[in-house]
């Protein structure tokens, strides 16, 4: 009786975690400098399955090493010509796309 | 007296550049606006400016500067910034053609059409700006150039700024340091410059201007 008990309340728990949000890295050609590089947060947080709850407004720019990571709605898919608008908008040129791996390696995305 | 107009024109002139922090660096997106304010202390005399940029997109801006002396408002100049970006890899740099346009608002104020072109290219730690200007009867050359200090949310620019000009009423080359502190959106500048040559004029003094401005 208790190793039923035991079971479901792990499936409940499983059922009950939240789903993974997915990580994203985009190598964007001459994001150089963080204040010009105010309108790629300003574009790209208001993309819909953007996940804003996360770095700041689901955005976060590596401008050493022109790398802007996103985060993405658990319960949405990434649209990858939206996405890279944006950063057109924003005044830069987006290169490539990569999924984040939870220990953190970059894998290249395939939609 | 007339030495003193002489040199305040030469520096409205001067000021009429679009190569100001939130002129230039940003904002570089579509519909992107931002405002500044600068004082500036010469010879004694403080102007207040009043700035102001639109961006349709990273090619097409337009700009506003609106000069305000002991009180009394100035000649509105208006500018039509059209760049030509490069994004290469770690570095970002643009051609800049500038037509601008003075209104007489001020007080004996006088229609003016001024032209520069400009070039200015950025990496995570080093900044560099050229630009040649004509303004009625004055050509100049301006140039910023140094280290970017970048951190998290916020940088520091440490520039060294050389400025020449020549016109009918004399020439001059003026240089110094600019420092230039942003946090998110709003950017701090402080600039000096010291006259290091002067020909045919009676203008001395240094100058020193601070600026805050943000963008959106």
């Amino acid at each position: 009786m208790s190793r039923t008990i035991k079971i479901l309340t792990m499936i409940i728990a499983l059922i009950s975690l939240p789903a993974m949000a997915q990580d994203y890295v985009i190598h964007v050609n001459g994001i150089v400098c963080e204040f010009c590089s105010i309108g790629v947060r300003k574009k790209v947080s208001k993309l819909p399955f953007i996940d804003r709850t996360k770095y700041d407004d689901g955005v976060e720019v590596d401008i050493e090493n022109q790398m802007v990571t996103i985060a993405v709605k658990s319960d949405a898919v990434l649209d990858k010509k939206a996405l890279f608008a944006a950063i057109e908008a924003a005044g830069y040129n987006p290169v490539k796309i990569y999924e984040l791996a939870p220990d953190g390696k970059k894998i290249a995305y395939q939609p | 007296m007339r030495s003193r107009t002489v040199a305040l024109l030469l520096y409205v002139s001067n000021a009429a550049l679009a190569h100001q922090p939130v002129m230039d660096m940003a904002p570089r997106w579509s519909d992107g606006y931002g405002i500044q304010t600068r004082v500036e202390y010469f010879d004694s005399d403080t102007t207040v400016w009043l700035e102001g940029v639109y961006t349709w997109d990273r090619s097409v801006r337009a700009t506003f500067k609106l000069p305000n002396k002991d009180g009394t408002l100035g000649d509105l100049i208006l500018g039509l910034p059209l760049k030509k970006y490069y994004n290469d890899g770690p570095s970002t740099s643009n051609w800049s053609l500038t037509p601008s346009v003075r209104l007489p608002t001020g007080n004996q104020g006088k229609w003016k059409a001024g032209l520069s072109v400009s070039y200015s290219a950025e990496s995570p730690t080093f900044y560099q700006l050229y630009d040649l200007y004509t303004w009625g009867d004055r050509a100049g050359f301006d140039l910023n150039a140094g280290f970017a200090f970048p951190g998290k949310g916020s940088g520091t620019f440490a520039l060294w700024d050389v400025s020449a000009l020549t016109s009918d009423d004399g020439d001059r080359v003026q240089t110094g340091p600019v420092f230039v502190y942003f946090k998110k959106n709003i950017m701090f500048r402080a600039e000096y410059k010291a006259l290091i040559y002067e020909h045919d004029s009676d203008w001395s003094g240094s100058y020193f201007s601070l600026g805050i401005g943000v963008v959106y």
